[in-house]
């Protein structure tokens, strides 16, 4: 299992055209988020202190969420290669047993995006803190790193059992593409979650990468909250919460970060069990 | 002297196409064993069996005293492939690629760089085994990949056309190292191949076409049973030489003055030659070759890629 993962990760950041498309969708969102959609945020904020450092961290906070799913399916990818190349004749003739190669695609997924991530993460600090924004604190450090790992985890689960579906590589492209683009709006990246049509928004708040990323805005912009509603009425934040999707209202019942957090381990465990009793049965 | 791979009754269908239709054969251990047959005759899918890949419908298969089906593990720790596609990683270093497959067979980690260097010995691949896989020529490739199959010192290789699409030279140094496996680790090697003159050199060949096996035997026994010598003369009368024939009922064909007399025995040339010894202008006996053995038994030309 071990050597497995080790191939997949080596192969993942050996193969520097296929690492750039895993990061295109995260270039894409700070592209127009940097061009026009930052600009549009921080009018609809309103004359608010420190709003850039604000909406920074938010966008950021996205960013990584998404991450999540981009890296780890980058990382099934090879494993999509690895069917259609007949790779796996080479494994099987071996005594290798099967839940060790699987369970190294998992490993190797996991560990892939947990890296990205934390990369991102550096980057995503260094892009709030030249921008005017404070560090995290260290707690902050590992509260967001805790929740990447979570995060990771249940996006690498629901990549996996999709790409078990998947047969082809044209297939596992077109797949990429798409939710390489539909990702950024049903976590609410691109447009809040407040400016979205309402079913869009049922949409969303059911989505589990977009949990990941309330847990995540809900640590990253703690401070930046702070300084900018200072002395504001608790309604006016926990309205600012609704409609950045820092928390997700559930006709009368607000999100707490244990149902978040509940609703990603769920997904986590609900997926992996998933793909376990297909691969199986596939024998 | 002991079989090391005992199949029979073996069969295999993919939906209505039956790809192997019960067939028996086996493989002495230490022997250099080639499997032929025309493309689409159902070798690659009794390879595929042999080497656990695929589960068969039918039959009764034991590899290195392991029993197809139960005792799998034992099959695959036994048997080493050459793949007939480049089965290592394009982007990692041929010695990347080793240690990772090596792996698989449970070494510790010194025993490893042991086998490993042993593999690269023998197919002599120090010289490239620190460059990525896929910027190698196609006999490199050919050499890692035999390194791979050879790194758990397998009883058994199977090689699946290991010499296709190599130029001459790269060729003869990959049957070269295939040769040496069998005289000095005493390894027992399952071939398939298109290439007549390799398969010439086998101890034990099995022909398959359309599912079945057409013939087995040595090279020698195959070519007395299905191809014929040919005597070939060029006569200083033409026309005295095909009265004779005629007059005695030999089958013969003229090819560009050349009288082409196919033997049944070597030794009836030798009553031929002594009625005309007058009339002959230049003579030769040409032996049957494994490429009308081939012919003669799928009704095919080997199809040389």
């Amino acid at each position: 299992m071990r050597a497995v993962a080790l191939r997949n990760i080596k192969l993942f950041f050996r193969d520097r055209s296929a690492l750039f498309f895993s990061f295109l969708s995260v270039l894409i969102i700070l592209g127009l988020y940097m061009i026009f959609l930052g600009d549009m945020l921080r009018e609809g904020a309103g004359s608010v202190p420190g709003v850039d450092a604000l909406m920074n961290s938010w966008v950021m906070a996205g960013i990584l969420a998404v991450t999540s799913v981009t890296s780890t399916l980058g990382a099934y990818g090879i494993m999509v290669e690895d069917r259609h190349r007949g790779m796996l004749k080479d494994f099987t003739a071996s005594p290798l047993r099967r839940r060790d190669l699987a369970g190294g695609y998992v490993a190797s997924a996991v560990a892939i995006g947990l890296m990205m991530s934390l990369i991102t993460l550096l980057f995503a600090e260094l892009f709030i803190v030249l921008n005017g924004g404070e560090w995290l604190s260290w707690t902050g450090w590992l509260r967001v790193i805790g929740l990447m790992a979570l995060s990771v985890l249940s996006s690498s689960s629901m990549v996996f059992l999709i790409t078990s579906f998947i047969g082809s590589v044209n297939a596992f492209s077109s797949v990429s593409t798409i939710i390489g683009t539909l990702i950024g709006f049903l976590t609410g990246i691109y447009i809040p979650i407040g400016s979205l049509p309402s079913w869009v928004q049922v949409a969303v708040k059911l989505f589990p990468v977009s949990h990941a990323g309330a847990l995540l805005r809900d640590v990253m912009m703690e401070e930046p909250l702070k300084q900018s509603f200072a002395g504001a009425p608790p309604e006016t934040v926990s309205q600012f919460k609704l409609e950045m999707g820092i928390a997700f209202e559930f006709g009368s019942y607000t999100t707490s970060a244990a149902a978040s957090l509940a609703v990603l381990a769920l997904t986590t465990i609900i997926c992996y069990g998933l793909s376990i009793l297909r691969l199986s049965r596939k024998g | 002297m002991k079989r090391i791979i005992d199949v029979k009754g073996l069969a295999k269908s993919f939906g209505d196409v039956e790809a192997v239709k019960g067939i028996a054969f086996y493989v002495n251990q230490g022997s250099l064993f080639a499997f032929l047959g025309p493309n689409g005759a159902g070798k690659s899918t009794t390879i595929d069996i042999l080497t656990t890949l695929l589960k068969p419908d039918r039959g009764e298969v034991e590899v290195n005293g392991y029993r197809l089906g139960k005792e799998d593990k034992g099959i695959r720790s036994s048997i080493g492939v050459v793949f007939q596609g480049s089965l290592l990683d394009p982007l990692l270093t041929v010695e990347e690629n080793l240690l990772i497959r090596g792996s698989f067979y449970g070494f510790s980690r010194q025993a490893l760089r042991a086998a490993l260097d042993r593999a690269c010995e023998i197919v002599q691949a120090g010289e490239f085994l620190r460059r990525p896989y896929g910027r190698l020529s196609g006999g490199q490739r050919r050499r890692a990949d035999i390194a791979r199959a050879l790194i758990h010192t397998p009883s058994i290789l199977f090689l699946d056309e290991p010499t296709t699409g190599l130029d001459p030279q790269t060729r003869r140094h990959v049957w070269d190292t295939i040769r040496q496996l069998q005289r000095e680790q005493g390894m027992t090697l399952f071939l398939t191949t298109h290439y007549m003159e390799e398969a010439a050199q086998a101890d034990y060949i099995t022909v398959m076409d359309h599912g079945l096996i057409k013939a087995q035997g040595t090279p020698l026994q195959l070519k007395a049973d299905y191809a014929s010598d040919m005597l070939k003369i060029m006569p200083a009368h033409p026309g005295e030489l095909s009265g004779y024939l005629s007059g005695k009922a030999i089958p013969f064909t003229v090819d560009g003055g050349i009288y082409c007399i196919p033997l049944r025995r070597t030794t009836d040339a030798l009553a031929i030659l002594d009625d005309c010894r007058a009339n002959i202008g230049h003579l030769e006996i040409v032996s049957g070759t494994m490429d009308d053995v081939f012919m003669n038994l799928t009704g095919r030309e080997v199809r040389n890629p």
